[in-house]
């Protein structure tokens, strides 16, 4: 990850970048400042506040939160190398603990914010390491978000199921070296949902046996399994 | 100790307000960092009505030091510090088999045992509950400006044992009261660097200093817990003058007090 140097950040060019690496495109032009100030020099800016707007803009924006963590890395590291600190890690974790507490409530409310939540807590697991390591902390609580979007009723929603094997694609190597057990767990799960829900979409199915090999594979495909999952049919 | 419960972590804003600050203490100033963990300006700030001391460097609040975190925040900072304490443990490890190894070949003619290079190791504390505990003391310690204006005032190299403030050695075993008593010590002497108050005069920091329920002072202090220390470098002896008052810069007599320092 490129972050320009210091002194740099009145260019026109070195801004445009920080807006589309960090896809800040979304936010008013003054939250885009206060983001921007962050990355640069975090003391100086409330950082509560901060994690307060990434996390609520991570629950309304799918897109937003694909890659929200990577800002929020950044950010964390800003602040560590600035002033040795930690108030925004702390803060977005224990918001991140909030919302999960409240995550069947929310997801009761809307399907959207919650596959937005998942995304989310899944980036933020993918990109925040301690000591290049994942945090311990978030193993149990992203497998919990697994275990349940593998759930009869959240598996009839293709949006539900999309996010799973989306996430399971980009963390589920990591996952599984953190907790074989629970990985496995949840694919008993999905076997079955596999082989014997009702009510699935033909599309669900196909990302659930697509997922169901992914891993057999050792976390990727082989080339034959590419083939048919991914290329275009051309007749 | 305050009795609080874990839960009033998990949300920092409320945290603050709830509990209200009963007025600065003398000390607020000499903080580093707020209790909620930002970086502290020249500003008033409000603290709690307890002993700067007491509180955790970092943090919204404090916290029962007895429950195990229950907020994310914390289990990161603590898994954190975990890792970095192994981290520096490995590294001390190949320091002190470093400095030993030289010395191997002649012990082992002399006839002595075959631990002779591991004399360090022997004493070498590998309890992580006991690191930990160590070290969060010592962040304590060195989240403080007292602790900043020294290290930018005095390089390593012009430190002089007794007389500068040195921090006490996690990965040594010492007992108790031992480790204890040393990081008393040092953080008394920290205090001679703190920034001066607003009447312009360094205050006398007896009575704030309460470190009550762990201060068991004893005159007579036992050393080691194994046996036969060899130097005076594995000793630790109270100052044979200590009443227990702390004073801003003790002069050390002693040869074997100079390893408080």
């Amino acid at each position: 990850m490129c972050l320009p140097p210091d002194g740099t950040e009145t260019h026109p060019a070195v801004m445009e970048n920080s807006t589309d690496e960090y896809r800040i495109q979304s936010f008013d032009p003054d939250t885009q400042m206060l983001l921007k100030t962050a990355l640069k020099d975090p003391s100086s800016v409330d950082l509560e506040k901060v994690s307060n707007i990434i996390m609520d803009q991570s629950l309304k924006d799918h897109v937003f939160s694909k890659e929200a963590g990577r800002i929020c890395y950044t950010i964390v590291q800003a602040e560590a190398k600035q002033s040795d600190g930690n108030v925004f890690r702390r803060n977005l974790l224990n918001r991140l603990q909030r919302e999960f507490k409240d995550r069947e409530d929310m997801r009761a409310r809307s399907i959207h914010e919650w596959v937005c939540y998942v995304t989310f807590i899944c980036n933020v697991f993918d990109y925040l390491k301690v000591n290049n390591m994942p945090m311990v902390a978030l193993v149990h609580p992203v497998y919990d978000c697994m275990l349940r979007l593998a759930q009869p009723d959240a598996l009839k929603n293709e949006e539900e199921v999309d996010c799973l094997v989306l996430q399971l694609h980009r963390i589920g190597e990591q996952l599984e070296k953190a907790n074989s057990q629970r990985m496995d767990e949840l694919f008993f799960l999905l076997r079955d949902g596999f082989l014997l829900q009702e009510g699935l979409t033909s599309m669900a199915r196909l990302l659930l046996l697509e997922i169901l090999e992914f891993r057999a594979g050792g976390w990727m495909l082989s080339s034959t399994a590419n083939k048919y999952y991914y290329s275009e049919i051309s007749e | 100790m305050s009795n609080r419960t874990p839960d009033r972590r998990t949300d920092a804003t409320s945290s603050r307000r709830e509990h209200s600050r009963s007025g600065p203490s003398r000390w607020s100033h000499c903080r580093k960092r707020g209790v909620d963990g930002s970086m502290r300006t020249d500003e008033h700030e409000h603290t709690e009505g307890r002993h700067s001391s007491f509180t955790t460097p970092e943090s919204s609040g404090p916290v029962s030091r007895c429950a195990a975190a229950s907020d994310w925040g914390s289990q990161v900072e603590d898994d954190e510090m975990r890792r970095d304490l192994h981290r520096d443990l490995q590294r001390y490890r190949r320091r002190i088999l470093a400095v030993d190894a030289p010395h191997r070949e002649r012990k082992a003619s002399s006839g002595s045992s075959g631990s002779c290079d591991s004399k360090e190791e022997d004493s070498l504390e590998t309890d992580e509950g006991v690191l930990l505990r160590r070290q969060k003391q010592i962040n304590y310690g060195k989240n403080t400006l007292a602790y900043d204006r020294y290290i930018r005032e005095v390089p390593k190299h012009l430190r002089q044992s007794g007389v500068h403030p040195k921090t006490p050695n996690k990965f040594r075993k010492y007992s108790r009261r031992s480790w204890d008593q040393q990081i008393k010590l040092w953080r008394v002497k920290l205090h001679a660097w703190d920034p001066p108050t607003d009447n312009g005069t360094q205050e006398d920091n007896e009575e704030q200093l309460d470190f009550g329920d762990i201060m068991d002072i004893e005159l007579d202090f036992p050393t080691l817990t194994e046996p036969a220390p060899q130097a005076a470098r594995t000793g630790v002896m109270e100052d044979p003058e200590g009443s227990g008052t702390p004073v801003k810069v003790q002069r050390m007599d002693t040869a074997a007090a100079s390893d408080i320092a």
